[in-house]
């Protein structure tokens, strides 16, 4: 059931979106940042009132964010992807509440996950994490390992562990072979 | 007053001649609540004045961790994204990794993995139509039902090895063919799922006091319900026929009809009936399922796969699970892990948007019920 | 409907269940019973077992693990007194398992598997147990092994495992084509071949300890799967300087013990060698071979080599790396041995000996072709004018069985037909020949002739017959193969008596009698015969190729028995060090032939030379 949604966009948004069909009943948008809630919006008026979701991706080697909007629609049976790029420096992008109310806990989560600003949002509190001083932790440059180490080894956490006590079993292959 | 170590008072907000406002923490030790998650409710009495959702209990940075395992490895993270209903997981993510890589998988290997998909659906709803009745106190319902769903269980353990985390799907297919004589069990089973469904309508649908409860609750209307987000039975409980069994054919729904009946209201006892309706209709899926089910491979050979390399690009797949649309929207920069694996949990618009519109002005004795006819699953939230 | 409607008796319905038999069980006196068993299913993933026995200690159970749980431990054996396998087995912390038999379904030995039990229980020495959980939970890392063996649960056969059990395809001539050229007929992989066959590599590295000079095998095939072929040839010749000559023609012991060989096909890790040269091209080759040499200034020393094989060009090579001067003296016109003038065409062409030899030259290495030492220079003069002389002669010369009439002018010997042949030279072809001998120097002569054959006949009658039995045979499955595929007859199992001559004089064929075994209880060579049980293979011209002899002319008495000659090779140290001062031996007159031990024999010989520079 194709509603002729990318010859219709290029014809009405011309040369500000760059789109393409990438699967079957899967196609790709981008767009300029300052564009992206035009397109929603028409979209949404297109029918494609489902918002999926929202995700971002952190390509740290071009210093750039990637937003992603999914929307659907119940008629076409087609799935969007609308993509931007965002600077990594100094990220933001408007906020899209006021097309779909229900993208706040998402514009919330990549906020605290990527640290992408939407000015607008009612709600850029902290969703997920406590306490959290370290960078946003979906980011390609926060390494979770090392953060693990620096927090939680027995020195960080100033544990003295009783490791004279340890008598560490080692089952030998031949008890294991005896069944014990 | 004497409280024990560790126990606190209620917060008091603020107070006035009339009245105090009072912060109620709901949160994981509250018997209403589904796993690790908490709304932070201010109560006037038992009325709800303003409610902050409190998540994060039960984040264990999934989707971080997934960008640090090999393309295979995975498989043993992701069921654990939704416990109930772990396999929508499974078949989303290999999908998105079979679009990217381009491939096909054989056609058994699609007629396995609705069956899973299906099965996996009746235990998850049998647990979520048992928590409506837990909600409202029918503990019998909710035993009964945690019966049947064992049997499932135990159909699932002799296909794939374990009962609740079955890491059973692999990007090409499946880990194992079906043994011998497991399509007759489950057939007997698909009998007897079918042969209860009037004593669970006497019991719980039947009945007054569950009609009463759940009659008016939580109602959403069709468009609103479209426009924020609901999927699944509780966007077909307003009359919406969207199903992405339907809409975006998967697995082996493309071969295989489906005649979902849609309640229609909008509220919590029409999402409760929905899921009762799919219900029905995931038990005669099953036997199409199993009819139709042909010979051939169940995995296609892609190789050392602990050694998959998937091409640069990105695919978003998406499965109708038992709470609604399950995505996995996948990227590769071309290496040896995901670049990013983004997952679209089907609880989050009504878990944490819509709470603020439907839990104002709730009484406190209706947010266990509320949660539970949306089918409020918090690790697809805290993932 | 309301409450009013329903019938008095209603609530008494429920005394029915009283009757019920239970949907629960009274577990551990009963058990489930849903799976024609008791207890869990007979997939269950439950705790580990390990089979000891074939357990091959490649780690692959640890580096699929998703959530890092399982370790490899030493079994405290000498890892390099293993064969085939490394001296460490898996252990389990169940404290992180999540029981989802990624492991089980990655072992290439299908040595691990998982059972039914599931429950671990202990007995508590604390009476806190907290405080044993926080500090005693080493407890939990068990090792698995036989326990619980019994109770299989999810095993892992075949075609289930992670695996990729068949090698990815390679475009070979067919037989009726190739034999009728001296074309290479092996084509090579393309590159999605060769990516799709690089990543069969589980990176155990058994085969990087078997192997004779211990390649980086793991290291060059994980630079092929990610593209980076330079790297991949770096890590080649830190060990081998002849890769692309390897590549083709090595004798590959490492895929005799490569993990995937024990549920498949192993990884095809010669042609996979072969691959990255080839596609590197000759001058990026060169430029990454001499790129080790800017690593060292000039030491001034000088080392005089003998004989351009691959023992002498590996010493030469890295002997010129560490920045010493190297001389190189053959008696044929061109530098690479048996492998240029004894191995056939087909095999390995005359580019891949020039290209893996051109390296050398351009890294300075000092070749005098047509030099034979003991007639043109002398032995002691080079003793006299090098500061380290390095033997490595090969065994140039053939064997003869010295049956009846095996003077006869229509006989000859293999590796000096095969001399002939690759010289150019015209060489008698009759219409039906036979051949003596089962090792890979007899497939090559066979396989020539039948080319030769071929041309001149247009047909090929070819019988070949050796000692050794049917898979005793010390030639290479895949050569015995390809041979019969090009319509060479092969008898094994027969002892030659006699060749047979008709009234004129010319051969009439070889009388066999059967032979029952080769060695002896003491594996040494003893073969024992039945003489009533005969057999006769007609053919005009009969071929020897039962071995090869060296020619140590240009040696005297003394410096043999000095040197520790013993029935035609030396007994060296491990630093292929000779009893004269400043003589080092390498190669196939040590270690017998093969071109991998002599590749190995050159470079230990080219470190102990160093070592005795260094000295002073």
């Amino acid at each position: 059931m194709s509603d002729n949604i990318l010859a219709r966009a290029g014809k009405m948004h011309g040369d500000k979106i760059e789109c393409r069909e990438k699967y079957k009943a899967q196609l790709e948008i981008k767009t300029h940042r300052d564009y992206v809630l035009n397109l929603l919006t028409w979209l949404k008026s297109e029918r494609y009132v489902h918002l999926s979701f929202m995700s971002c991706i952190d390509w740290i080697e071009e210093n750039e964010f990637e937003l992603v909007w999914h929307v659907f629609s119940y008629e076409s049976k087609n799935h969007i992807l609308v993509k931007t790029r965002l600077n990594r420096e100094k990220p933001w992008m408007h906020t899209a509440i006021n097309i779909w109310p229900h993208v706040q806990p998402y514009e919330q989560e990549i906020h605290e996950m990527f640290g992408v600003y939407f000015p607008g949002n009612p709600d850029l509190s902290g969703l997920f994490l406590h306490n959290w001083l370290d960078l946003p932790p979906l980011r390609k440059d926060f390494i979770a390992k090392d953060y693990s180490l620096a927090l939680y080894t027995t020195d960080a956490l100033g544990l003295t562990p009783p490791f004279d006590d340890i008598d560490i079993v080692e089952i030998t292959a031949e008890e294991s072979r005896d069944g014990e | 007053m004497y409280l024990p170590d560790g126990y606190t008072t209620l917060d008091k907000i603020s107070e006035n001649d009339d009245y105090a406002v009072y912060d109620l923490f709901f949160g994981p030790n509250h018997p209403g609540m589904h796993g690790n998650f908490g709304y932070v409710l201010d109560m006037v009495g038992t009325e709800i004045l303003r409610v902050r959702p409190n998540a994060g209990q039960l984040h264990r940075g999934f989707e971080k961790a997934m960008e640090n395992k090999l393309w295979a490895q995975n498989l043993s993270l992701i069921p654990r994204v939704c416990v109930p209903d772990p396999d929508p997981n499974e078949v989303a993510y290999c999908q998105a990794v079979e679009a990217i890589l381009g491939v096909e998988i054989p056609r058994r290997a699609r007629y396995i993995r609705s069956i899973v998909l299906e099965m996996s659906r009746l235990g998850s709803f049998l647990m979520g139509m048992g928590g409506v009745g837990g909600a409202l106190g029918h503990y019998s319902t909710m035993y009964l039902m945690m019966i049947d769903r064992d049997l499932i269980l135990d159909l699932f353990e002799a296909l794939t090895g374990g009962r609740v985390y079955h890491i059973y799907n692999i990007p090409g297919g499946v880990r194992r063919d079906i043994p011998d004589g497991w399509t007759d069990k489950l057939l007997e089973l698909c009998d007897r799922l079918e042969s209860k469904l009037p004593e669970w309508d006497r019991l719980l649908y039947e009945n007054p006091v569950v009609q009463d409860r759940l009659g008016g609750l939580g109602y959403i209307s069709a468009e609103e319900a479209m426009s924020s987000g609901i999927t699944g039975p509780s966007l077909r409980a307003c009359g919406v026929k969207a199903d992405v069994r339907i809409d975006t054919p998967y697995a082996a729904y493309d071969e295989i009809e489906i005649n979902s009946k849609l309640s229609e209201g909008g509220d919590a006892l029409a999402r409760a009936v929905q899921v009762r309706l799919d219900f029905e209709e995931a038990v005669n899926i099953i036997r199409r399922l199993v009819k139709q089910l042909p010979d051939g491979d169940y995995k296609l050979d892609l190789g050392n796969i602990s050694k998959l390399r998937v091409p640069k690009g990105d695919a978003y797949s998406k499965v109708e699970a038992s709470k609604g649309e399950f995505g996995y929207y996948v990227v590769s920069d071309g290496g040896l892990k995901p670049y990013r694996v983004s997952v679209r949990g089907p609880s989050m618009p009504a878990g944490m948007y819509l709470c603020h519109k439907h839990l104002r002005g709730m009484k406190i004795d209706d947010v266990a019920v509320w949660m539970a006819s949306f089918a409020i699953c918090p690790p697809d939230i805290d993932r | 409907m309301s409450l009013g409607e329903r019938s008095f008796f209603v609530p008494f319905s429920t005394l029915a269940n009283l009757f019920k038999k239970p949907e629960t069980i009274a577990y551990p006196k009963e058990d489930l019973d849903v799976h024609g068993v008791k207890g869990p299913s007979l997939k269950y993933r439950g705790m580990h077992a390990n089979d000891h026995d074939v357990c091959i200690g490649c780690g692959n159970c640890s580096t699929v693990c998703p959530t890092a749980a399982i370790n490899m431990i030493s079994t405290g054996v000498n890892d390099a007194e293993l064969t085939g396998a490394n001296a460490q087995r898996p252990t389990v912390d169940y404290g992180r398992c999540c029981f989802c038999a990624f492991c089980v379904d990655a072992c290439p030995s299908g040595s691990l598997t998982m059972t039914r039990e599931y429950i671990f229980t202990r007995a508590s020495e604390k009476e806190s147990p907290l405080e044993e959980l926080i500090w005693k939970c080493d407890e939990f890392t068990l090792e698995p092994g036989s326990r619980w063996s019994e109770n299989p649960g999810w095993q892992c056969h075949g075609e289930e495992t992670w695996l990729d059990l068949e090698r990815s395809h390679m475009e070979h001539m067919t037989p009726e084509k190739r034999v009728g050229s001296f074309i290479e007929f092996v084509l090579g992989f393309t590159k999605e071949e060769a990516l799709r066959e690089a990543a069969r590599c589980i990176e155990c590295g058994i085969c990087t300890k078997t192997c004779p000079a211990n390649m980086g095998i793991p290291e060059y095939i994980r630079g092929i799967y990610d593209n980076d072929l330079e790297e991949s040839v770096r890590v080649m010749y830190e060990t081998n300087p002849l890769p692309g000559i390897c590549g083709r023609i090595c004798t590959h012991k490492c895929e005799s013990v490569c993990a995937i060989s024990h549920k498949g096909e192993p990884v095809a890790i010669r042609w996979l060698k072969r691959y990255a040269i080839d596609a590197l091209g000759p001058d990026k080759v060169a430029e990454i071979a001499s790129s080790a040499k800017e690593m060292f200034s000039p030491s001034g020393k000088k080392v005089a080599i003998i004989g351009a094989g691959p023992a002498g060009l590996s010493a030469a090579y890295y002997l010129s790396t560490m920045g010493h001067g190297v001389t190189v003296f053959e008696r044929m016109p061109k530098a690479g041995g048996t492998m240029r003038y004894g191995i056939p065409a087909y095999r390995l062409p005359d580019e891949s000996i020039d290209n893996d030899v051109r390296a050398m030259a351009e890294m300075g290495v000092d070749f005098r072709m047509k030099t034979r030492v003991g007639t043109d220079v002398s032995f002691e003069s080079l003793r006299k004018d090098y500061d380290a002389v390095l033997v490595a002669v090969g065994f140039p010369m053939g064997r003869s069985t010295r049956i009846e009439n095996h003077d006869h002018p229509d006989t000859g010997l293999a590796i000096l037909l095969l001399n002939q042949i690759r010289l150019g030279e015209e060489i008698p072809v009759h219409e039906n020949i036979v051949i003596i001998g089962g090792g890979n120097v007899a497939m090559d002569i066979a396989r020539s002739m039948a080319r030769l054959q071929k041309v001149k006949y247009g047909k090929v009658s070819i019988i070949l017959t050796c000692l050794e039995g049917e898979g005793e045979m010390p030639a290479d499955n895949e050569e015995i193969e390809e041979s019969i595929e090009e319509g060479i007859i092969i008898n094994p199992g027969w002892a030659p008596k006699a060749i047979e001559l008709d009234d004129d004089g010319k051969i009439k064929g070889l009388k066999c009698a059967r032979c029952l075994r080769v060695f002896d209880e003491n594996r040494r060579f003893n073969p024992k015969i039945d003489e009533d049980d005969l057999t006769f293979y007609p053919g005009t011209q009969v071929v020897e190729a039962i071995g090869q002899a060296s020619d140590y002319t240009f040696l005297s008495e003394d410096d043999l028995a000095a040197m520790g000659h013993e029935r035609g090779r030396f007994k060296v140290s491990d630093g292929m060090d000779s009893g004269l001062k400043g003589v080092f031996i390498a190669g196939d007159i040590v270690h017998g032939p093969d071109v991998i031990h002599a590749v190995a024999d050159g470079h230990k010989a080219a470190r102990s030379i160093d070592t005795l520079f260094n000295q002073g």
